[in-house]
């Protein structure tokens, strides 16, 4: 399926938000705003599920209407007709479409299977918000349709996949390596620049000493210690 | 809270397609997969982390309770999701001026779609149907697609010359280790937090950066 | 189709680098408006004596040229400078947000920081600036001359228009009415295309349609085609009002059409060159650099020091001594195509001219296709609307060549359509960062905003399979640092009178 490529999996979800409000303010708005303040970087609860390289969260609230002008007719009939009909120069407008949901659109590109990302998303995903209450991932699918339902893991992940959809095309311009490996890669690669920098025009006895400190230190085969955490933001 | 995590920006865009030019754009999309040549432009840019592209028939937009009521539209919707490097016109620019026939090719079929040449329109276009993200998440902020890439050079290059050549006498060492530098000559760029691409993303981030320490 | 300029309405700056017409002096001066109408005035006064771009004559017969002046005069506006004009508010809502906003509040985006932040300017930006006027002289003299013209100008404005001070000067002056400029001169007291680091400088500027003599300049110096040709950019790139690379007119126009046909934007830096620390830093990396202190040079800048030769053709110090006999013996024309005309197609490496060399970042030419071939709609694709028309002469003397802290600089200005994609894009994108090429966060040497407390490296690449390391440049002080500048609007010869005359009308 286009929805892999290799190990990576591109994850596509829309989960249609209740209609009304609580209070004054609709499901959809604090749905908007949990997901607006959710800490960033290292802090972000996704940096806590294992396996996600990027991935985001925002509200579809509609769908746009197609007011600029362009040509992008590939029949161009109605452009004809339309000296000739008034009512088919007005049909020949784009249509106005309006969503009759509001949708939560959760976005990732992960590694590996979907069940086992899911499970993780489940899991490990948590936080402190802004108010000092610890939350888990409830919080923000909270006031999706029919998500009351869902009470443990196999019940989101049914949930989930459910709001699923398969992508047409799934680019990959990175690599399909699991997390670990690619911080592990990455924190390897800064690591050796130094190295390289700092023992340049060493004698070959001072450079082969060093150099086996540094794997020592290193650790290459080792993925999870040393190496950059989910989210690292500064060096 | 931006559509920017680090070096990576995120774009959304939905456009909406006539539901009977649906099958040519999945069929453009399978041709695209299968034959590597049509993402050489996009694979030699290398912005990219990853990408894709969701189509949306009419009548699939996820409906879960029989509460929720029936979306009833006219066309078939295209989702675009890119996780890139740059700032916003840097991609969109570097896209139009390198690739501009594969722009097309894509969103040929969309609805009042204006071509990528000239350049203004294709950003009306783009920007007119894109959406914020809310929360963006980047589990590598201070790398971009290339640091991925060329870090993974780097891992096994590492590996393999730590395995073979270590314990090799002094000279021999240090010719292989030559060698080692030698090949990995432009994987070698140090990684450091993003330049700032865009000011007001920068004032959002310093405003809340100060309200998490107060 | 070829386009003709209309040389008499463009600001003369933006087509000559008065450098190159034996104009060795300059003086440049920024002026406050203080008031409306004697502002417009003034800005009348000057326009007369305003120098167009029509080619001077080589005889006197010639009836379609000017008569080479003693001294040039161009004027250009910051956006305040245009609000106090008065200008309508329906003209100046359509000018772009880099230019509306000026140099110091764009620090972030050009890395302007530590010892390049606005704090540490000269005192005239503490001030708000809204115009500048530049002389350009064949002698000082006749840039005194004009000069004092210019302040009858000014007290004829009976407070219209005050005349800022506070630039440092050559005797730690920090309160100097001017800034002056001059070409480097050698031992024998012979004008020299150099900079205080001892590079040749203003090689390559790019070529337009419209310019003169295209066809006999254009090479390495406009876009490269598939099929390896050069032709001349778009007009549009670097005048307004004109169509650009993306097929159309610059978006950053203001309205009406004749306050923005063939002007243009100017960006103003006084650049700082610490050159005791780029003098001891060569000195200490050549130590261990395997080639000559100059071949490092060259290194830095894709050129050798003394002439300029492009190290892509003549990567060391034995294809030097080849290459500087084969100039010796060239003509005018030969000379010319040998520093222009090259690309990095045979050196996709990096290997003779590298990656963070300042011309390689600058304008990579075609090689940000990386030789994939027909990767790109055109070899120069993320090239062609990055590019920048460089205008600028060094200031101040280097009394001490082992101390930074005299008076010795660049003042560099850059002319484009779209500060934001061209000139601030090069600025952040290629000088201080290197995604685009591969290297990380690896800043060029010599302009990069290298960060004392966290200072990089570069890499200078070697043949690939040749088993030789690649050689590392590493902590790389701060060598320029940004002393001043901002953001002008070069308006035509047209705008000038329909400004001064308070006719401009966006209705």
């Amino acid at each position: 399926m286009a929805t892999k490529s290799g190990n990576a999996t591109a994850l596509t979800v829309l989960s249609p938000i209740k209609n009304g409000t609580m209070g004054e303010t609709s499901y959809a708005d604090m749905t908007r705003e949990r997901c607006l303040r959710l800490p960033i970087h290292e802090k972000s609860p996704l940096s806590k599920v294992p396996n996600t390289y990027l991935a985001r969260l925002f509200i579809l609230d509609d769908v746009f209407y197609e007011s600029l002008p362009a040509n992008d007719a590939v029949f161009n009939f109605s452009d004809i007709w339309s000296f000739f009909s008034d009512s088919a120069r007005k049909k020949s407008l784009p249509r106005r479409d309006h969503l009759k949901s509001k949708y939560l659109v959760f976005s990732s590109n992960f590694y590996g299977d979907l069940d086992d990302y899911l499970t993780g998303l489940w899991d490990k995903w948590s936080y402190t918000d802004h108010d000092g209450n610890q939350r888990d991932i409830r919080y923000i699918w909270e006031h999706c349709v029919a998500f009351d339902r869902v009470t443990d893991c196999a019940g989101f992940i049914q949930y989930i996949k459910r709001c699923q959809l398969d992508a047409s095309l799934f680019f990959n311009g990175s690599t399909d390596d699991s997390l670990q490996e690619q911080l592990k890669a990455l924190y390897l690669k800064q690591e050796f620049t130094k190295f390289a920098v700092a023992h340049q025009g060493k004698s070959a006895i001072e450079i082969q000493q060093a150099f086996k400190a540094f794997i020592a230190r290193v650790q290459p085969d080792n993925l999870s210690s040393p190496s950059w955490f989910p989210g690292q933001s500064t060096p | 809270m931006s559509n920017i995590a680090g070096k990576a920006y995120a774009m959304n865009v939905i456009t909406p397609i006539r539901w009977y030019m649906v099958w040519i754009n999945r069929l453009i999309f399978k041709i695209a997969l299968n034959r590597p040549s049509t993402l050489k432009g996009l694979i030699t840019l290398s912005l990219i982390h990853y990408a894709r592209w969701v189509i949306i028939p009419r009548n699939a937009f996820p409906r879960l309770d029989e509460n929720q009521p029936k979306e009833d539209l006219n066309y078939a919707y295209m989702l675009f999701f890119s996780n890139f490097n740059g700032s916003w016109d840097q991609y969109v620019d570097s896209f139009t001026f390198a690739i501009p026939a594969g722009l097309d090719l894509f969103w040929k079929w969309n609805v009042r779609y204006p071509k990528s040449v000239p350049l203004t329109p294709f950003h009306d276009y783009i920007r007119h149907n894109q959406i914020d993200t809310a929360h963006y998440y980047n589990a590598y902020p201070m790398a971009a697609s290339n640091d991925v890439k060329s870090a993974k050079k780097v891992k096994k290059a590492l590996i393999d010359f730590n395995a073979v050549s270590s314990d090799k006498a002094p000279d021999d060492f240090l010719k292989d280790y030559n060698k080692l530098l030698n090949d990995l000559q432009l994987q070698l760029g140090e990684m450091k937090p993003t330049p700032i691409v865009s000011l007001s993303s920068y004032e959002v981030k310093k405003r809340y950066e100060q309200t998490q320490t107060h | 189709m070829t386009q003709n300029l209309d040389l008499t309405d463009i600001q003369g700056n933006i087509i000559k680098a008065y450098g190159a017409y034996n104009y060795q002096k300059a003086r440049y001066l920024f002026l406050r408006i203080d008031k409306g109408d004697k502002g417009r005035k003034f800005v009348g006064a000057i326009t007369t004596k305003v120098t167009s771009a029509v080619p001077w004559e080589k005889s006197s017969k010639d009836t379609d040229s000017a008569v080479k002046p003693q001294a040039t005069t161009n004027i250009a506006f910051t956006f305040a400078g245009l609000k106090a004009l008065e200008l309508p508010m329906a003209s100046l809502r359509g000018f772009p947000e880099d230019f509306i906003m000026g140099m110091a509040k764009r620090k972030d985006i050009l890395g302007d920081d530590g010892p390049s932040d606005p704090q540490n300017w000269d005192n005239i930006w503490k001030e708000e600036v809204h115009a500048w006027i530049s002389i350009n002289g064949q002698s000082i003299d006749a840039v005194i001359k004009r000069y004092d013209w210019v302040l009858e100008q000014i007290k004829a404005s009976d407070g219209g228009v005050t005349l800022l001070t506070g630039h440092r000067g050559e005797n730690g002056e920090d309160d100097l009415p001017y800034q002056d400029a001059s070409v480097l001169y050698d031992a024998t007291g012979t004008p020299t295309p150099k900079e205080h680091f001892g590079y040749t400088d203003g090689i390559g500027d790019p070529v337009f349609e419209g310019q003169i003599n295209v066809s006999a300049r254009v090479l390495g110096r406009g876009k490269l085609t598939r099929e390896g040709n050069w032709e001349p950019l778009a007009t549009g790139e670097f005048l307004l009002g004109h169509v650009d690379e993306a097929m159309e007119y610059p978006q950053t126009a203001p309205a009406p059409w004749l306050l923005a046909l063939n002007g243009t934007y100017m960006v103003y830096r006084k650049l700082h060159e610490n050159i005791g620390t780029f003098n001891r830093f060569l000195e200490e990396q050549s130590k261990h650099f395997p080639g000559s202190k100059e071949m490092l040079a060259a290194k830095f800048a894709g050129r050798w020091r003394d002439n300029g030769a492009p190290i892509v053709n003549a990567p060391d110090d034995e294809s030097k001594e080849r290459w500087d006999k084969q100039y010796a013996e060239a003509d005018e024309a030969g000379r010319k195509k040998m520093l222009t005309d090259f690309t990095y197609n045979q050196d996709i490496t990096g290997a003779k001219c590298p990656y963070s060399a300042h011309i390689r970042r600058i304008n990579p030419r075609g090689s940000l296709e990386y030789g994939v071939k027909d990767a790109y709609d055109t070899p120069g694709a993320l090239v062609n609307r990055r590019r920048i028309l460089r205008r600028g002469l060094p200031y101040g003397e280097v009394k001490d060549a082992t101390r930074d802290d005299g008076n010795h600089g660049i003042i560099f200005m850059a002319l484009n359509v779209d500060i934001q994609r061209q000139f601030e894009f090069i600025q952040q994108q290629w000088i201080n960062y290197a995604n685009d090429f591969k290297e990380g966060n690896d800043k060029e040497v010599l302009l990069g905003n290298h960060d004392a407390n966290n200072p990089g490296k570069v890499v200078l690449q070697v043949e690939p399979g040749s088993g030789k390391p690649p050689h590392f440049v590493s902590k790389i002080p701060r060598l320029v640092e940004t002393r001043g500048g901002d953001y002008f609007f070069i308006p035509s010869i047209t705008a000038l009178k329909l400004i001064a005359a308070g006719m401009v009308d966006p209705t």
